[in-house]
């Protein structure tokens, strides 16, 4: 796992001086007290092994990064802790899941409903979305970085 | 002044009225820009969790288009665009096309073009995003007293609120409902209690976030601009509830 985290250039657990510093800044861990990024990085830093916790809770604040004197980066290794579990089959969340599908459609990240189009258009604004062409290099990148 | 206008994917689909009010505000300060139909999604965080590979190929697709200098709408697309393009370009050894979030282009502009305003008086709770923040290096604010929305406030003659809470994350990125919504409400809540008319944000993913539990209308920093610089209310999308807040200069 460490060297993982070190090829996909996240930071070093091994730096970690487990000071709480990350759980004492992260607002996940206020209202979901097992999401605790210190127990993470230690996890990693310890044994090496990923650890039995829910990486998808993280909020993605980077308010961890910010507060480690260590400069260890836990949300960093928290999103590549995501990236790993994903790739080993592991799941995603359907919101998550439906975003991507949404890129493949449109290009964008959320659907152009009729109602939006309608008010698009009261509201004078040009067409949304990507053309036929535009599309299929989206597509086809999608398909190379390996979702189906 | 020319540039590239990359509004985001929740802006273009979702908030028409926030992009009308964005294109209103920046015509009405002497900006003049261009759009690229053709840039995709900038794939931010929660896509980039999944596969960095398409994180990167998608935003080396959205560089080739956005070849000029780059003002985003949106804080998360800022950060994704900011950071992809810094990597694409070391890889290449080119320079990365210049980036500038709405606020800031605001505020420099607001401070050369003094413009003159019709309202004065809302008092408003800024949802300062984690992305324009943080991380710090990034140098466009100060995270742990960050300026820039509030000055931009004030400049265009509203009230910024100081509230409990103010730099919390407000859970727009955490996939469990429970939990975001619970960071949501808390901070919701706290805008509320500190007397804010409404909440201001610069990301559209806070206010996606933070709207359905509000129970003060959520704006797009946009909305504001585009209103005290004459726009029609009713096509920026600014809420009746505030048209009655407001005091006429």
């Amino acid at each position: 796992m460490i060297e993982t985290l070190r090829k996909k250039g996240a930071g070093n657990p091994l730096k970690c001086v487990q000071c709480g510093s990350c759980t004492s800044a992260c607002p996940v861990t206020l209202i979901r007290e097992d999401f605790n990024p210190r127990r993470i990085v230690g996890s990693i830093a310890r044994f090496n092994r990923l650890p039995d916790q829910d990486p998808w809770l993280c909020s993605t604040c980077s308010l961890c990064s910010e507060r480690c004197p260590q400069a260890v980066n836990p949300f960093s290794i928290i999103m590549v802790l995501r990236s790993v579990l994903y790739e080993n089959g592991g799941e995603a969340p359907l919101s998550i899941l439906k975003m991507v599908e949404q890129v493949r459609e449109t290009g964008l990240a959320f659907p152009l409903t009729p109602e939006s189009r309608e008010k698009r258009r009261l509201l004078c604004l040009p067409e949304a979305g990507l053309s036929e062409q535009g599309l299929s290099e989206v597509r086809r990148i999608l398909r190379e970085a390996g979702f189906k | 002044m020319s540039l590239t206008l990359y509004l985001g994917c929740v802006i273009r689909t979702v908030q028409p009225e926030v992009e009308k009010a964005v294109k209103e505000t920046l015509s009405r300060i002497g900006v003049s820009f261009s759009e690229q139909p053709e840039a995709s999604c900038c794939a931010p965080s929660w896509f980039f969790s999944l596969s960095r590979e398409a994180w990167l190929r998608l935003n080396e697709r959205n560089m080739r288009l956005l070849n000029s200098t780059v003002v985003t709408a949106c804080d998360d697309c800022f950060a994704s665009l900011s950071d992809a393009f810094r990597i694409i370009a070391e890889s290449k050894g080119v320079k990365p096309p210049g980036l500038k979030p709405f606020q800031t282009l605001l505020l420099e502009r607001l401070r050369e073009v003094k413009p003159r305003l019709g309202f004065k008086g809302l008092r408003c709770a800024v949802q300062h995003s984690c992305r324009f923040l943080r991380p710090a290096g990034r140098g466009l604010d100060n995270p742990e007293d960050p300026k820039t929305v509030k000055s931009v406030l004030e400049a265009l003659g509203f009230l910024p609120v100081s509230y409990e809470g103010e730099l919390n994350c407000c859970g727009g990125f955490v996939s469990d409902e429970n939990v975001g919504g619970e960071m949501a409400r808390l901070k919701a809540g706290s805008a509320e209690k500190a007397g804010a008319d409404c909440i201001v944000a610069t990301c559209s993913h806070c206010m996606l976030r933070l709207s359905p539990v509000s129970r003060i209308p959520v704006l797009h920093l946009g909305q504001l601009s585009a209103f005290s610089l004459g726009s029609d209310p009713l096509q920026i999308g600014f809420p009746e509830a505030l048209l009655r807040r407001v005091v006429k200069r």
